[in-house]
């Protein structure tokens, strides 16, 4: 027989053709293709996330090859020897293991440690954007819940992580929880006595976490972030107002070749930042903290950062228990249930509560710009500030034994700061970003300032100003003489050119790192320029 | 042959008498004088140290701790019984003299020379018994030291021994600077806040764990890159953010700027 | 600004004319998409020859795809050759996992920087609009999409025959509680558990290694954790029990004042206090002997030794519980009972 004659070339077109005739995608796969994604950096934070979530998956699947969770008493017998001999439980025996034993594994855990911080961190910081540019309204009030969502799935799956190592700071965090779930009104005790299988810390805490933490929550947040990003792609991306953007369009790159590279480009980088972190620095050193045993404790227990503001609400939270008719209300309730709660609670409904206080239905497909909404950039400012001091306040005694100051001092600092903080923060941020329109609107009336000093024929000394005309969606001439209203009028909340080199004064810029590569292009000086109003510049 | 023999006998018994009662002088002299004046030397050597330090506890001391060291109400304890360990523990360590009376004294460098310290801990020594130097090898066990290092001393000390806050201003101190004898002497005579672990209840092989442990755990070397002050997540929260988040925050204003 | 060729924006372009360039249909699959290519403008004439500036970032992208190679193949032979073992008295090796890491980094940064420079200096410039189609489905698809859903009920004739709906909401209500009823097997009464620890009347107070305690096994001013001397009483089985024996010196031990019912539970100068914080369970262990206070690292409550232990500071709300300690005839501590409230952190059941 003979076999057919295959030519490379025609393989990727015949494979394509092949699959077309089955699957009719050809219009779709193109339609995908040309999706156009609006081009800031702000925009990539979240995509940070999403890098962070799938070097997670890679890097724990790695480890769950090596780790064993279960709670049996093991001697230790590897390679670390200030703790051979000891009696542990197999999962931090495995743990351990994994640090000294397998090769390359403790690497592995740090780029999985460093992941979900950073993981939760640009979770954080995405959604300030979000916030901060109003990028919530409607229509994608559903994407920021469901943002929300991951937010407190990747707090319990980041908890779930932190407790299974099974060494003596995830066992501190683990009583902690017994507690906070004991101080739940009516059922505490019952429920913690089903979540850790009877007395605190019981046998089945570690391999029930452990499932959780591979495969329960991870599933979630997988279904999470499809639907987070299946509604991004049918709502398509906010866009930053400016010239030629509209509520009905999208400027940007076709999702091929343009935003295909960069998000692959910046994907790995992140993966690449993991890995320098999971190199350079250590993290979690479990091997110090020995195992963990009901009376062992250290000086400066935290949990991670995305919990730590808990810790910090709980060390501030005054030693306040309700008692009444024989039953208890523990202090410990208020800070790390009723708290999280509210917090979380606000969060999630926000859209709906700025929605009815403004009194906006409308469709937002531009964003705005932070200071155009000075209450809700100082509402949001007010809202970092709570949080912060909370949880720096979760490291408090850290603060305290590093910069000698007393730890009293540092509960009672922020207890205060915790009440007067946000409201001066509001105060502040609500100043400033009235300031920054001011300064948009003076650049709109005035122009920009060239630094030319220029004697007037009488003696009088002026700067030349360069009128803001026409560039950067500005119409209309923001020259001399414009009236308050007609100021208002070019006021469009969009970036106003505080530079003389936004309008080419600059000259143009010369390839080369360290010597020119090209010839320069003869300098040419650029219409706004050229049309300098010398009338205009007597504005004072 | 009788006499001559007798003459050479005689010649040789008067040299080996000769060097014998050489020997016997010199070793006589040697018995009478050099053990009992080394005894004398020690007693004297010890009266000159107990002069000395009583001379040096009654310029630099003596304002907090009284005359004879009994103490001074709200200002220095008495040292009656403290023992030279602990003499030597807060004087070599530069936590005594205080400078001021504040929540905690901290270490710093010493004031005193090596024998100066010596002096001292003789004088306060001669006030009434008290733990001794502890002085030889002073390492054990690492793994049985890192199991009682964990139970009794972490909880203040930390996990990686570098301190932590007490109330109000207090602390427990770093262990990073701190030598063998230091952290045996503390652990025995139990420095300002620190409980006193006597030799019934951790026994000196223990203590050896402990020391063994603590310097095993700082000499070794961070296995998974920069240790971060061996801090926890305070400090691994502040780089995710300064150098993860900060890092990635650069790359995007690159990605995403103008070609 | 746009060097769009006319032919493409005219909608049905012919596309088997062979004078359609790819880019138009390019263009003509992006239109039919809502895709408008408003800016195109290669970076580089690919007819005329290379120039210096085209050369030089051809050589960059390629040598950072390089880099990325033999960093890559760096991190396998790292990986596979590098003595990294733990060594007693020399620690674990300081370099190995810092190079694995780096060489990681800097073959995923190969490719990052690769793929991004080529985009943004050999690929050309552009700038699309996409048309959104925003907002509501159109009425027709609602009215028609409505009208399928209320014929399923029409159908089904749910409001003609209430004998389904009632069977419907009695019958298949439980099978939510089947589905439920299985977490059921979590539920464990906790019983008396929350009230009681390992020490009872005549336990010997042990300490982590089981030997009973004497009296002046500890110093003035020193302290001991003390666990329960039964079967696994110093495991975390019994996780509730572990104490704390504090021995007061003499000057202290006058100063101390309890309630009168705590009054003969210690013995001499020294007390047992539960080491469980009463705020959210940490040990609370750190014992300052001079000014009597016990902190916990914790959440920072801090409690007065002479004072029964009771919070000075922080969120504790209540004393840490006493033990009642003797000494039995042997010369050993003992506990003459259990604590005589819960120890650890409150609950909804315990009165105060």
């Amino acid at each position: 027989m003979k076999l057919p004659k295959i030519k490379p070339a025609e393989l990727p077109a015949k494979g394509a053709a092949w699959a077309d005739d089955r699957l009719a995608a050809a219009g779709p796969v193109r339609r995908m293709m040309n999706k156009v994604f609006p081009d800031h950096w702000s925009f990539l934070l979240g995509e940070i996330a999403l890098y962070s979530f799938i070097v997670l998956l890679l890097t724990g699947t790695f480890l769950t090859l090596f780790f064993d969770p279960s709670m049996t008493e093991v001697v230790y017998d590897g390679s670390y020897a200030p703790l051979r001999g000891v009696e542990m439980s197999q999962a931090y025996a495995s743990s351990l293991d994994i640090s000294f034993d397998v090769r390359g594994g403790l690497i592995m855990r740090q780029i999985h440690h460093w992941a979900a911080l950073l993981f939760m961190a640009a979770i954080v910081v995405h959604m300030l954007r979000v916030f901060f540019t109003g990028a919530f309204r409607r229509p994608r009030e559903l994407n920021w819940i469901i943002g929300i969502g991951l937010l407190l799935m990747g707090l319990a799956e980041g908890f779930a992580g932190y407790s299974i190592p099974d060494d003596a700071l995830s066992g501190t965090g683990l009583r902690i929880v017994n507690a906070i779930i004991l101080s739940i009104p009516l059922v505490g005790s019952w429920l913690a006595f089903a979540v850790f299988g009877g007395e605190f810390p019981g046998h089945a805490i570690v391999p029930r976490l452990y499932i959780a933490h591979v495969l329960i929550i991870p599933g979630v947040l997988v279904a999470l972030i499809s639907a987070h990003m299946a509604l991004l792609v049918k709502q398509k991306h906010t866009q930053w107002p400016g010239r030629g953007h509209t509520e009905q369009n999208v400027v940007g790159h076709r999702m091929v070749p343009g935003f295909a590279a960069k998000a692959g480009g910046f994907f790995m980088m992140v993966f690449a930042m993991l890995a320098l972190l999971g190199g350079w620095f250590q993290i979690n050193p479990i091997w110090l903290f020995g195992p963990y045993k009901g009376e062992v404790v250290s000086a400066g227990s935290q949990p991670d950062f995305y919990v730590g503001w808990l810790d910090g609400s709980t060390r501030l939270w005054p030693a306040w228990d309700i008692t009444a008719f024989g039953y208890t209300i523990p202090a410990v309730f208020w800070p790390t249930v009723v708290l999280p709660g509210v917090v979380f609670t606000i969060a999630g409904l926000w859209p709906f509560i700025e929605a009815r206080f403004i009194g906006d239905r409308a469709h937002h497909n531009l964003l705005q710009r932070p200071r155009d909404v000075p209450w809700r950039t100082a509402l949001g400012v007010a809202a970092v500030t709570f949080m912060t001091v909370l949880l720096i306040s979760g490291g408090n005694d850290i603060i305290a034994e590093k910069f000698n100051i007393s730890l009293n001092a540092m509960t009672w600092a922020g207890r205060i700061a915790l009440i007067a903080g946000p409201p001066l923060a509001y105060f502040l941020t609500h100043r400033i970003c009235l300031g920054l329109q001011q300064h948009d609107r003076m650049v709109l009336a005035h122009g920009v300032e060239t630094g030319t000093i220029k004697r007037l024929p009488h003696g009088e000394f002026i700067e030349v100003h360069q009128p803001v005309i026409g560039g950067n969606g500005h119409e209309g001439d923001g020259g001399h003489g414009s009236s308050a209203a007609e100021i208002e009028a070019s006021y469009k909340q969009i970036p106003v050119p505080k530079k003389m080199n936004k309008f080419g004064a600059g000259g143009p810029a010369t390839r080369g790192f360290f010597r020119s590569i090209e010839e320069p292009d003869a300098p040419e000086p650029s219409t706004a320029v050229a049309t300098r109003s010398e009338d205009g510049d007597r504005q004072a | 042959m009788n006499l001559e023999l007798n003459g050479k006998r005689k010649e040789r018994l008067r040299r080996f008498a000769v060097l014998l009662l050489a020997l016997m002088t010199l070793g006589g002299l040697y018995t009478f004088f050099a053990p009992s004046s080394a005894a004398q030397d020690e007693a004297e050597s010890k009266r000159v140290a107990i002069q000395e330090g009583k001379e040096l506890f009654e310029q630099g001391c003596i304002s907090c701790h009284g005359r004879g060291a009994e103490g001074v109400d709200d200002r220095g304890p008495s040292l009656v019984g403290v023992g030279p360990a602990s003499v030597e523990f807060q004087v070599s360590t530069g936590r005594m003299p205080l400078p001021r009376q504040e929540a905690q004294a901290e270490r710093k460098p010493s004031s005193y020379s090596a024998s100066e310290i010596a002096a001292l801990a003789a004088y306060v020594d001669s006030l009434g018994g008290g733990p001794k130097i502890p002085d030889g090898d002073l390492r054990g066990d690492v793994v049985l030291g890192g199991e009682l290092f964990r139970l009794g001393c972490a909880s203040c000390h930390g996990f990686a021994a570098n301190g932590g806050a007490l109330s109000g201003g207090k602390f427990a101190p770093s262990l990073v600077k701190s030598s063998d004898r230091e952290i045996y002497a503390a652990m025995l005579t139990g420095p300002q806040n620190m409980p006193r672990f006597g030799d019934n209840q951790i026994t000196p092989d223990e203590k050896k764990a402990i020391v063994a442990y603590v310097q095993s755990m700082k000499a070794d070397k961070d296995p998974g890159g920069a240790g971060l002050g061996r801090t926890g997540p305070v400090p691994e929260g502040l780089v995710v953010f300064l150098v993860g988040i900060g890092g990635l925050l650069v790359a995007t204003l690159w990605i995403a700027g103008k070609s | 600004m746009s060097n769009n060729p006319s032919s493409a924006q005219t909608p049905g372009t012919a596309l088997d004319d062979s004078s359609v360039t790819q880019l138009d249909l390019v263009r003509e699959g992006a239109r039919r998409d809502g895709v408008e290519i408003a800016h195109y403008r290669p970076r580089f004439n690919v007819d005329s020859p290379k120039s210096r500036a085209e050369k030089r970032i051809e050589r960059t992208i390629a040598l950072c795809f390089l880099l990325t190679g033999v960093a890559a193949l760096g991190f396998v032979a790292i990986f596979a050759f590098w003595e990294w073992k733990y060594q007693p008295g020399a620690g674990a090796d300081k370099w190995f996992t810092p190079l694995l890491g780096t060489a990681m980094a800097v073959a995923l940064l190969g490719i990052g920087f690769g793929l991004i420079i080529w985009h943004k200096k050999l690929m050309p410039e552009e700038v699309a609009i996409q048309d959104r189609h925003d907002g509501a489905s159109s009425d027709d698809d609602r009215v028609l999409t409505g009208a399928t859903f209320a014929n399923l009920a029409t159908e089904a004739g749910i409001k003609r025959r209430p004998l389904l709906k009632g069977a419907i909401a009695f019958g298949l209500a439980p099978v939510g509680l089947m589905a439920v009823a299985p977490l059921g097997a979590l539920v464990k009464d906790p019983g008396n558990k929350l009230y009681t620890t390992g020490f009872t009347k005549g336990v010997r107070l042990v300490r982590l290694d089981g030997s009973p305690v004497r009296p002046d096994d500890i110093a003035a001013g020193g302290i001991e954790t003390v666990f329960p001397g039964i079967p696994g009483g110093t495991t975390n089985e019994y996780a509730d029990s572990p104490t704390l024996l504090i021995h007061l010196r003499q000057a202290d031990s006058a100063k101390v004042r309890v309630p009168a019912k705590y009054a003969d539970f210690h013995y001499g100068s020294y007390y047992a206090y539960s080491k469980i914080c009463t705020h959210a369970g940490c040990p609370a262990s750190l014992y300052e002997q001079q000014t009597q206070r016990l902190l916990c690292p914790c959440h920072q409550s801090q409690f007065d030794v002479l004072r029964g232990c009771k919070p000075t500071f922080g969120p504790a709300t209540r004393a840490l519980p006493q033990l009642p300690i003797s000494v039995d005839s042997q010369g050993f501590f003992i506990a003459t009972s259990d604590y005589k409230e819960p120890i650890g952190p409150a609950f909804w059941e315990r009165s105060a």
